[in-house]
């Protein structure tokens, strides 16, 4: 047991959640642990670990009650913090070898771990309220630990056991940000830009929906391939609820293996993957810490490959188990963050279209029944716009490469929810060097974000060593980040290129007036 | 058997109308013994909507119950429907137009000048049916003494032509009181009739035994030309005006018809086809007689019905140019049939069976629109309370003065929708209820398109497509049911707005067409081709008349068509089915318009179509108010109308889009709304921006999609006001710099920066201005804030 452990090489990364408000006494310091990776590690380390994070987070509260500290920049490692929620915290240490040196935003593996939580509390509702449910913390332990695990590793295997230690005995790559990311963002929504006129039929087909499903009070999502196209969700629901649906319920995701040019898929497609850390056991002591509920009870929404469309046009999965009696798959339910409601989630796929309609639990009496009834009354409603809209959609989609503009790779972010970037193909295809310099101005254009007042236009250009211009421009709450490799010769071109670009794409937002 | 049929079908009604009829029966139970008219009304409705539902799916059995008790006696006729609380579909209303004169010697309708006439020894009195009032005066002309079998003015008015023998005409000028007669040539042949026609080769057309004679009439030379002379022998014939077509029968059974039209364009010849006739046994050969055949006009269409007693059937033709279509039939429940045209709808009168059956034949359905109900009489003075009296017993109330009885033998409906009751010299025009005739649709959308048809009370039908869409909505109906309701009513409003303008070019068409007809006929064959440009034009008028695309598409080949017939080329066969046939109609179009005319003074409104503002501010605002809770459902109701104007191609103004988001907003749909304005869903306007920012104090992302706006929109002022508000004013400076924005008062920028604290952003605003406005370092405000800046640069020094 031990053995195995000994070289899991916790070299690569440590990502820790503990809980502030626990184990506070002396001798229980353990009980403040909610999740460590890699689990392996000795107990002592974990909380060398947790125990420098704490102290950090202590003092520098001093300073900054509101918000603590972000991140810790030390020799070797780089400790990113985030209050996921109020006094339950997520460190993630990452190690500054060679090959990752200035690879990383900071501000990207934060966007991480804000993903990671978002994802789990659509799923789990939040961690306080689950440690409120049962305060020995074993609960909420036996859940995050293969969420987490699941959503780290990249693309998974066909093992379909419930058994996710079998899971993690098989080698398996961690997925996480590096500078090759730095021309995407993530927690944001990629948006299918469509005519009036297909908005209007999607806006038809979306009230049709909400009123088909006879409560007013339910959400729906609409995607075009992996771009969103209708929501009716908060802000903060809608990106939690994209993501996922990018990550397992898109036709891509269905047909994981297909290539992929969505970010959050692409990672399985590239050998340009970094491998900051492989995982080969755990077993080991925390099995009792993580083991102590029965497991297959505990849920896995990102385990892989377990959605399918079924006969009806809609999604199932056997995630959740399957119906007594019959043998209908159980629908997931989700919590939305603003109102803790729980919905049910229904997906609907017809081709290249996927609607996610969220349905309140407490508008359905009957449980499974019920909800068959909606699907069946939705499907009666609307199942004719729904083609309708398809085939309007797709006429007017351009392909992958609809957003690439030639000669430019761009990052096109707005009010840090919307984004729409290269397509990944053709950001490829750019060198090294333009990408790392174009992360490192993406770190200082965040720490001058953070300084400055939100409304200041920003403008950099830089010279990356290969000659590429790599320029940042920020204007009322957009940024453009844009290398421009061909455009080697002035800064004066340079910056003429992104004017055009911006009187051509963005409606001049980011002109200089 | 007959029995066995009733009984199944009361059983019917029983069966799924019970509970209607338990409501209605512990209604009157409640009441008893003071039994009174209209009690229970509502209940009442409710059964007899009920029973007609469950009958409509066979009229048939309806009408044989009806008949039945019609038959057995009146009064049983007026029980079974009094208590109806007098509600029809189509009613007459009191009082009628009274023709009734000492020594007259008969009425006659003259179809073409909408005229009825009544003459005397040596004069003849004529009151005008259009518009149709019953107050009008009878204008007075001398004629000559002698018989009389019809009377016709000239369409000019200016003469008057008299029937008077198998073998005379005679005519008479107004004003000069010249007069003259045409006789027969021959002895063998009589006159059938004749009628005055606005073709271009002839002005009157003689119908004899033996053929058509196409006359021109001469006061001057004091006689009549013969034009040409279509050889046929002739049984019997019908001509209405409305449709310049006249029918002439002949052979043994008088079935065989030959049809011409002389309409303004010229002169066309059907082809000659056979009614259909069923045989009651092998020997048996019914004959046709004149009053069996209808020619009617249904939305610029003509058809002809043809009763078939033996089948009990009525058969409607349709007439093309190059063909006679048979189109189906409908039922017949009585021996005695009689037709009207109301507003294109198609009104058959069962006679014996005392009930009129409204048909809508704008599509192919031979389903009635309606129950089979009775005429009713309104407005009886009687009744003061105004409600509808039924028929039977009304009368006989009333019997004193006028003896009338409804469906009486006495009663003739004239062409289109007269009643003329030669008994008590009384004329009755019919109207339609549309309320009532609504009412008993359950089916909304089809409901509306029927509505949207009519054309004759345009702002009442309009009045009530907007109750019923309102009503629809309220009711919380299903959104695509709501989507096609609007889909009617959007498509109909863009097919109104895209006729009008051909409306307004075919009324400066037709002055010049009225002057062409009038100049001397000498360069009439000159005419000829401008007369086609006239025709083609006011084809399009008549294209108006029927909502109906496809004939659009017609008019092109007609005015081919029309053009190469008047030249006289028989090549024009074949090509499409489209003909003066429908050209013809132009004519009726043009009486018709005039008629709208008239009528627009008071109503203002030629179409019950809906605008977009109307049903903004008719349908959207006052349901919104209605609507309690959540607005989603409304906001559906809105996408989809906007789907339906956006399809169409309307023009939405902005202030339904407003509404959109004060509905949203108020529910805090934050996330929808920006995908809307995002999209375009909700057009950029000036107001749309200026609502985003009155919602931007509830949720920041909606000020900035307004201000996005009022960028895109180039509306600078706005735009530089809101950045100097946010406190941006440095980025406002350069805006304006850029844009060269002058109409921002200076002071606001540099109020902004001193409250920035920041003296060199003072500085800087103040030297903008001073370089960016000439004369600005002379203005008072200059020499303040150089004054505060100064104080503040001291301040800082020390």
């Amino acid at each position: 047991m031990g053995l195995a452990s000994v070289n899991t090489a916790s070299e690569g990364m440590q990502l820790c959640i503990f809980d502030l408000r626990r184990g506070q006494q002396e001798g229980q310091e353990l009980d403040k642990i909610l999740f460590f990776f890699p689990a392996d590690l000795p107990f002592a380390t974990q909380l060398s670990v947790i125990g420098l994070s704490e102290g950090l987070i202590t003092f520098t509260r001093i300073f900054s009650p509101d918000a603590a500290c972000e991140v810790i920049e030390a020799e070797r490692h780089s400790h990113v913090f985030y209050e996921a929620e109020s006094d339950i915290w997520m460190v993630m240490v990452v190690d500054k070898s060679k090959e990752s040196k200035a690879a990383c935003q900071v501000d990207a593996l934060r966007k991480v771990l804000k993903e990671v939580h978002s994802l789990f509390v659509l799923f789990h509702g939040t961690m306080r309220s689950m440690l409120e449910k049962e305060t020995s913390g074993g609960l909420i332990r036996s859940h995050l630990y293969p969420f987490i695990t699941d959503y780290l590793s990249g693309c998974g295997d066909l093992n379909l056991t419930c058994n996710f230690w079998a899971d993690f005995l098989i080698g398996r790559k961690l997925q996480l940000p590096s500078f090759h990311d730095c021309l995407m963002e993530r927690g944001t929504v990629q948006m299918l830009t469509v005519g009036r006129e297909a908005a209007i039929e999607v806006q038809s087909l979306v009230k049709v929906l909400e009123c088909s499903a006879g409560t007013t009070s339910c959400y729906s999502l609409v995607l075009f391939q992996d771009l969103l196209v209708s929501t009716t969700l908060s802000p903060d629901d809608t990106i939690s609820l994209f993501t996922y649906a990018v990550l397992r319920l898109t036709p891509h995701a269905l047909s994981s293996g297909a290539t992929s040019w969505s970010y959050l898929q692409r990672t399985n497609a590239g050998s340009q993957v970094p491998a900051l850390s492989t995982i080969t056991n755990s077993g080991s002591v925390s099995d009792n810490i993580y083991r102590s509920q029965n497991n297959c009870q505990v849920k896995r929404p990102l385990h892989h490959n377990r959605w399918f469309r079924g006969n009806d046009g809609f999604l199932a999965s056997d995630i959740w188990g399957t119906d007594n009696g019959s043998q209908t798959s159980v629908t997931p339910i989700v919590y939305l963050q603003l109102t803790e409601e729980r919905m049910y989630l229904c997906a609907y796929q017809h081709k290249s279209l996927t609607i996610i309609l969220l349905v309140p639990v407490s508008s359905i009496l009957n449980g499974e029944q019920g909800l068959s009834l909606v699907k069946q009354q939705v499907l009666e409603n609307a199942s004719l716009k729904m083609l309708m809209v398809e085939e309007k959609l797709s006429k007017g989609w351009g392909g992958e490469n609809a957003y690439h503009v030639s000669g430019y790779r761009y990052l096109l972010v707005d009010d840090e929810r919307v984004s729409r970037a290269s397509p990944p193909a053709k950001v490829m295809t750019l060198a090294k060097e333009s990408l790392l310099a174009l992360s490192k101005l993406r770190e200082e254009v965040n720490l001058e974000k953070k300084r400055a007042k939100c409304s200041s236009k920003l403008e950099i250009c830089v010279r990356a060593k290969n000659g590429a211009w790599v320029i940042a421009r920020t204007s009322r709450g957009k940024e453009l980040y844009m290398v421009l490799e061909k455009a080697s010769e002035t800064l004066l071109y340079a910056a003429d290129s992104v004017e055009k670009f911006s009187n051509r794409y963005c409606s001049g937002v980011f002109s200089l007036d | 058997m007959k029995e066995r049929n009733t009984t199944s079908t009361l059983k019917r009604i029983l069966v799924n109308c019970s509970s209607q009829a338990k409501e209605y029966g512990g209604c009157v139970a409640k009441k008893v013994p003071e039994v009174e008219r209209d009690m229970c009304l509502k209940e009442f409705l409710a059964l007899k909507n009920c029973m007609q539902n469950v009958c409509l799916t066979s009229v048939f059995c309806y009408i044989k119950n009806f008949s039945m008790s019609a038959n057995a006696s009146s009064s049983q006729l007026t029980v079974g429907l009094s208590g109806s609380g007098g509600l029809s579909h189509a009613y007459v209303q009191y009082p009628p137009l009274k023709c009734n004169l000492p020594g007259s010697r008969g009425l006659y309708y003259d179809d073409a000048n909408k005229l009825l006439l009544s003459p005397t020894s040596d004069q003849v009195f004529s009151w005008k049916t259009v518009p149709f009032s019953p107050h009008v005066a009878a204008t007075a002309d001398y004629i000559n003494e002698g018989p009389v079998l019809s009377i016709r003015y000239s369409l000019d008015a200016k003469s008057i032509a008299v029937h008077r023998s198998n073998q005379e005409i005679q005519f008479f000028q107004r004003e000069t009181r010249e007069t003259f007669t045409h006789m027969c040539k021959s002895e063998s042949e009589s006159i059938l009739g004749f009628f005055w026609t606005d073709c271009p080769v002839c002005d009157l057309v003689v119908v004899k035994t033996s053929g058509l004679d196409l006359l021109t009439v001469s006061f001057t030379s004091k006689s009549v030309n013969l034009v040409e002379t279509k050889k046929l022998s002739v049984n019997w014939y019908v001509y209405t005006h409305g449709s310049r077509l006249v029918l002439l029968a002949s052979g043994m059974q008088c079935k065989t018809l030959t049809g011409f039209q002389l309409s303004s364009v010229g002169i066309v010849r059907l082809p000659r086809f056979e009614m259909v006739m069923a045989k009651s046994d092998a020997n048996s050969k019914p004959v046709l007689a004149a009053e069996d055949v209808f020619i009617i006009t249904v939305y610029g269409r003509i058809y002809c019905l043809q009763i078939d007693r033996v089948a009990m059937q009525l058969h409607s033709y349709r007439f093309y140019r190059d063909a006679v279509v048979q189109q189906g039939s409908l039922p017949m429940f009585s021996s005695k049939i009689s037709v009207s045209v109301v507003d294109n709808v198609l009104l058959v009168h069962q006679v014996d069976a005392r009930v009129s059956i409204l048909y809508d034949i704008f599509e192919d359905s031979r389903a009635p629109i309606s129950a089979p109900l009775p005429l009713l009489l309104r407005g009886l003075p009687q009744s003061h309370t105004g409600r509808p009296v039924n028929v039977g017993e009304s009368l006989d109330r009333n019997s004193s003065n006028h003896e009338l009885m409804f469906y009486g033998d006495d009663w003739t409906f004239l062409v289109p929708d007269l009643i003329c009751d030669v008994a008590s010299k009384s004329v009755w025009k019919i109207h339609l209820d549309l309320e009532v005739i609504s009412s008993s649709s359950s089916e909304v959308p089809s409901n509306l398109e029927f509505l949207q048809r009519r054309k004759l009370e345009a702002s009442k039908t309009k009045q009530l497509c907007l109750a019923i869409t309102r009503a629809f909505i309220l009711e919380r109906r299903p959104v695509t049911m709501v989507a096609k309701a609007i889909d009617v009513l959007v498509s109909s409003y863009s097919h109104s707005v895209k006729t009008c303008s051909n409306l307004k070019e075919t009324k400066v068409d037709e002055a010049s067409a009225s002057v062409g007809t009038n100049a001397s006929n000498s360069s009439r064959s000159a005419k000829d081709e401008s007369r086609v440009g006239v025709g083609d034009k006011s084809f399009n008028l008549s294209a108006s008349d029927s909502d109906d695309q496809s004939r659009e598409i017609d008019s092109r080949d007609l005015q081919k068509s029309g053009k190469e017939n008047l030249l006289g080329a028989e090549s024009s066969r074949g090509e499409v089915q489209s003909s003066s046939l429908h050209t013809q109609q132009l004519g009726l179009g043009n009486n018709q318009l005039n008629a709208n005319n008239s009528e627009r003074q008071d109503s203002q409104l030629t179409s019950p179509a809906i605008s977009p503002d109307e049903m903004y501010s008719c349908v959207f605002v006052p349901v919104g108010e209605e609507i309690v809770g959540d607005p989603s459902y409304l906001v559906a109701i809105i996408v989809e109308f906007l789907r339906s104007t956006n399809s169409e191609k309307i023009k939405v103004r902005p202030n339904i889009y407003v509404f959109t988001i004060q509905l949203l907003v108020r529910y805090e749909r934050f996330a929808e709304l920006s995908l809307l304005i995002i999209n375009k869903v909700l057009e950029p306007s000036k107001e749309v921006a200026m609502q985003l920012l009155e919602s931007g104090h509830q949720n920041p992302q909606m000020r900035k999609l307004a201000l996005d706006m009022l960028r895109q929109l180039s509306l600078h002022h706005d735009y530089v006001t809101l950045l100097v508000q946010d406190g941006c004013y440095l980025e406002a400076l350069r805006y304006a710099r850029k844009h060269k924005v002058t109409s921002v008062r200076p002071s606001l920028f540099l109020e902004a920066a001193l409250a920035s604290k920041d003296s060199q952003h003072l500085a800087a605003v103040l030297r903008f201005f001073s370089d960016f406005i000439a004369g600005f370092r002379n203005t008072p405000e200059y020499q303040d804030y150089f004054r505060i800046l100064n104080e503040m640069n001291t301040g800082l020094a020390v």
